[in-house]
């Protein structure tokens, strides 16, 4: 045959043969070098992204301590509801999963492109929330296109429930998914991205107590993301139950109070003995329950654009001049000081000239002569103009500190403001001027540069209860550490004065007259108890601007503002507050709201029961607002 | 026709190193496959269909060791001829599968005509060069037999098939070049074939055979869609590590990351199950089968025998390495398998028969 290979060929077959066997030798040991590089030298690398593949670990939220009440009653706990999450590393086409969502739930898709988009850098295994508080329907229709919707996952989570709505809202505060600032900050360490943290109040106050720890589990899963297996479980610990100082039913009473009255404005209410704080409010209010699973962008942004701040906590973050309120400092101040006496009298004529300037008394036609009881009984502005015009600003500034005035309260709560009452320290340094005379003639009557919060009237208040004790209030009595409710030391007073008690006994036997001797708090009288308080309204701006303004600015309210501050029983006081009511107009319609409160109070020492939420005409407002019309009289004048 | 004495020249480490890659690849067929469950889990079909088509394969591989190979030279042009007739037929009747049209089903099983493209090639290759005495230095007879390899590398592209239509240029460039092929010639294909890579990139790819060259490029680019399975290809390798996860242990593939593992990517999880060790065993077994096989070639009595083992041997070891150097994300995704490991019955028994023609060459050395 022909094709037997002869001696030439087979020199050449083999020589190719070789070049061919080399080849592949060279092509395999290349080879073997690329696997040694995978599977050696980058091993590890590999190794993790495989586990990734197939290891999910899923989070298991630990629900927040609940809330009680000094009773032992819930105030905020906690209720399942199902969010619903994305896991982007499951999910081929983001965008057609959205799509579909948005079609199957009725949410916007906009709004779900924007959670993914604002935590696009997180690892793509962590579920992103996209729907909080889902509705069973929602629930139903993802489940119903569960293979449309690749990496759309439905998880239980305890989610925050506060039964009574907006009762203390500002004080539980709410929460929220932790902000990228909070997670900078240490005491969040370990606290992972999309977790629900306390925002404001109690929640973000107590934080750290009320989370507890988030359990895990881990489980294999394949490309479908079945479950296979489940390879450990860490269940989660509950946050550290927190009992409150609160004291429910007077919460209810007093933010009932404040709806029958209509006004907003802000109350705290407190033992004057050891700093407990048994009330609390701030109105408008908001409802944290909208918060709890993660608050729908129009209702924030309803919250945060209403001109009335519904957020802000009025208690502790609004300062507003104290009008005749103060006057039982002046008083005090003076007797203390030494420039007066308990029978020290002045005549009130209606007006009085200090410095070349006339400063007229509230009633018109003069109180006639005084003395410090009948003074802040009948709260006769003259009176105070003199004393405080002898007692010089510096020396008030010392004694309205030293009960609580122009100085934070240190309550447990986040984001107190601090008040101002004037000095001629505080004047040259803020403006670099002298303080002149004049002005502490409206500081006397607790207008002009001083303002106070609510808060600190209520430690005010109750420092003239105990005798000189300036309590620190606060919210929390006791923290259950696992092993039941352990009572947590009180916080000490912030400062102590030894006030000799026929000193004091002149102010209260003045604010028992307030309430009891037919004076402007008559309002706030109990059967039974002696109340003692004092009201106090107060200019928003000057009788004369506000004319002006309020021909410029239709909208803005200048009533003015009404306050009462009060304690009870005189000898040996339990109670102690301060209650606010944004242009309501006149310090006793203020009483008028304390009266629930106090009522509410001694019904339950007395084991009564309680009086029922009061109507609005129970209440018997004043809306005499003589400022208002043009013509008003237009002189420098403090309230009752 | 098969003389006694013949039995005593079959190469039987060749035969055994087939027939154990052979068996490696049901056992990783078997674990690839197998359904996991919370409780246990339970094997998978594919193995016992891919023992089935081993016992096929083997009688193949004796009829193709039994018959001189000369015989099945002369009746070359009716084996490609029967081939020619088989790919028209798939294109107008065949199944279609997985976006291809690809398979005529004969009772239970599901023939793969393509799949014996590479040994008809071969077979009618070698007889053409092989009883031309002037070899393959005059370009007019480089390009009759380029013709008859395009020819089925069309119809198989048509299908569309690139992967396994690809595999036959090789079986062509390997009779060529022991033929004589200069390798100054082979360079000015080459070249041609770079030069001729835009306008088959603009008219001859599809899409989606672009967009796999373009994710190979770029992975990361488009880690869900085609990047997906070169990505998943390296953490399946990467994970196996040094001695690997264990038969039964791997993940990649029983939990279908990799997908449809058993069938290309079946080399990516004995990487992963058996780690590098396994992968150096592996390498180093169808290295030997294919250097032994040139062995066959140099020892080959003839031209014809020599040039068929040389196409088939061109063929296997290129779809080996191709398939080895994918199975690692290192290549485009294309669709050529293992030979003799890869789930898939016609490539199995295709495969075999052209091992039972590089037997039958070498065991007929002495013969006339």
């Amino acid at each position: 045959m022909t094709t037997n290979l002869v001696p030439d060929d087979r020199r050449s077959l083999t020589l190719r043969l070789s070049v061919l066997q080399y080849t592949v030798a060279a092509a395999f040991a290349l080879l073997a070098v690329g696997f040694w590089i995978f599977q050696i030298a980058q091993h590890e690398k590999f190794a993790e992204m495989a586990e990734n593949n197939q290891l999910r670990r899923l989070p298991l939220p630990a629900p927040r301590g609940v809330l009680l009440d000094r009773s032992g009653k819930v105030l905020v706990e906690n209720q399942d509801t199902i969010n619903i999450a994305i896991v982007r590393e499951q999910t081929k086409n983001l965008g057609d999963v959205l799509r579909t969502l948005a079609a199957a739930t009725g949410v916007p898709e906009a709004q779900l492109r924007d959670t993914v988009n604002r935590r696009r850098r997180e690892p793509t295994y962590r579920p992103i929330v996209l729907i909080e508080n889902a509705t069973r329907e929602q629930y139903i229709a993802v489940w119903a296109r569960r293979l449309e919707l690749p990496g759309i996952v439905a998880e239980e989570v305890p989610a925050r429930r506060y039964p009574a709505s907006d009762l203390a809202a500002h004080l539980f505060g709410y929460v929220g998914e932790v902000t990228q600032a909070q997670l900078q900050r240490p005491e969040y360490d370990g606290v992972e991205p999309g977790s629900i943290v306390g925002q404001a109040g109690v929640e973000l106050a107590y934080n750290k107590l009320l989370m507890g720890i988030d359990g895990s589990k881990t489980v294999v899963v394949n490309s479908q993301n079945r479950e296979i297996k489940q390879l450990e479980e860490q269940l989660p610990t509950t946050g550290h139950p927190l009992e409150l100082t609160l004291d429910s039913d007077l919460q209810k009473a007093t933010d009932d109070a404040y709806t029958a009255a209509g006004f907003n404005g802000a109350a705290v209410v407190v033992d004057p003995r050891n700093g407990e704080v048994l009330a609390f409010t701030s109105r408008p209010a908001y409802d944290p329950n909208e918060f709890a699973a993660g608050i729908k962008p129009a209702a924030w942004n309803a919250l945060t654009s209403d001109n009335l701040k519904p957020l802000q906590n009025r208690a502790l973050q609004s300062r507003y001049p104290p009008g005749s309120t103060f006057k039982p400092a002046v008083g005090l101040a003076g007797l203390e000081e030494g420039v007066i006496t308990p029978n020290f009298t002045v005549h009130c004529s209606g007006s009085a000239n200090f410095y070349g300037r006339n400063f007229a008394c509230w009633k018109k036609g003069g109180h006639g002569t005084v003395n410090l009881k009948t003074a802040i009984e009948q709260s006769c502005d003259v009176f105070f103009y003199t004393v405080g015009n002898m007692l010089g600003i510096d020396k008030i500034n010392k004694w309205a500190t030293l009960l609580g005035l122009g100085v934070k309260s240190n309550i447990d709560l986040p984001g107190e403001l601090v008040g101002l009452v004037p000095s001629t320290k505080w004047k040259q340094e803020t403006r670099h001027e002298k303080w002149y005379a004049g002005e502490t003639i409206s500081v006397a009557i607790g207008q002009g540069q001083v303002n106070v919060t609510p808060v600190s009237m209520a430690v005010y208040a109750a420092t003239l209860a105990n005798g000189g004790t300036r309590i620190t209030p606060h919210i929390i009595k006791a923290a259950d550490d696992g092993t039941g409710l352990k009572p947590l030391p009180e916080p000490p007073p912030q400062s102590k004065i030894d006030v000799s008690p026929e000193k004091l006994e002149a102010i209260r036997q003045g604010m028992w007259g307030v309430v009891n001797g037919g004076g402007t708090g008559g309002r706030a009288r109990i059967e039974g108890h002696d109340v003692c308080g004092k009201t106090g309204t107060a200019q928003v701006v000057s009788n004369a601007n506000r004319r002006l303004l309020q021909q410029k600015y239709k909208d803005v309210d200048y009533r003015d503002n009404g306050w009462f501050i009060f304690f009870a029983p005189r000898d040996n006081p339990t109670i102690a507050g301060a209650v606010f009511l944004e242009h309501g107009l006149h310090g006793p319609n203020a009483a008028s709201v304390a009266h629930h409160i106090l009522a509410t109070y001694f019904a339950k020492v007395d084991g009564k029961p309680l009086p029922p939420p009061p109507t609005h005409e129970d209440l018997h407002l004043d809306y005499k607002d003589p400022y208002a019309r043009p013509g008003g009289v237009a002189t420098e004048a403090g309230g009752q | 026709m098969f003389e006694r004495r013949l039995y005593f020249h079959i190469d039987w480490l060749l035969l055994g190193a087939i027939l154990l890659l052979s068996g490696v690849g049901v056992a990783m067929i078997y674990s690839t496959t197998y359904v996991p469950a919370p409780t246990g889990g339970h094997p998978g079909t594919q193995p016992l269909t891919q023992l089935y088509a081993l016992g096929i394969g083997i009688v193949a591989l004796l009829v193709c060791l039994a018959i001189d190979y000369r015989v099945f030279a002369e009746h070359s042009l009716f084996v490609y001829g029967s081939l020619l007739v088989l790919l028209i037929f798939v294109l107008i009747k065949g199944q279609t599968q997985m976006g291809g049209q690809r398979w005529i089903p004969i009772g239970p099983f599901h023939l793969q005509p393509s799949e014996f493209g590479r040994i008809c090639v071969a077979l009618v290759l070698a007889m053409y060069f092989g009883e031309n005495r002037r070899g393959a230095k005059n370009p007019s007879d480089l390009i009759i037999g380029g013709v008859l390899t395009l020819i089925p590398l069309l119809l198989i592209a048509k299908q569309p098939d690139l992967g396994t239509a690809v595999t036959l240029l090789p079986v062509f460039v390997g009779v060529a070049f022991l033929a004589g092929l200069r390798l100054r010639l082979l360079g000015v294909l080459a070249l041609a074939g770079i030069l001729v890579s835009p306008i088959a990139w603009k008219f001859a790819l599809k899409d989606y055979q672009r967009q796999r060259i373009l994710t190979f490029m770029d992975p990361e680019k488009d880690p869900q869609n085609t990047g997906y399975q070169t990505i998943q290809a390296r953490i399946t390798v990467g994970s196996g590590g040094f001695k690997g996860k264990g038969f039964l242990h791997g993940t990649q593939g029983q939990y279908k990351f990799l997908p449809v593992a058993h069938n290309d990517f079946i080399f990516s999880v004995l990487a992963e199950e058996q780690g590098f060790i396994g992968v150096l065993g592996a390498l180093g077994l169808y290295l030997f089968v294919i250097l032994r096989s040139l062995e066959a070639a140099r020892l080959a009595k003839d031209r014809l025998g020599a040039y068929l083992v040389g196409g088939i041997i061109t063929g296997f070891a290129f779809q080996v390495v191709y398939n080895v150097t994918m199975s690692a994300g290192l290549a485009p995704v294309k669709g050529i398998t293992l030979p003799l490991m890869s789930y898939g019955g016609s490539s199995l028994i295709a495969t075999l028969a052209g091992f039972g023609l590089v037997l039958n060459v070498r065991m007929r050395r002495f013969t006339n």
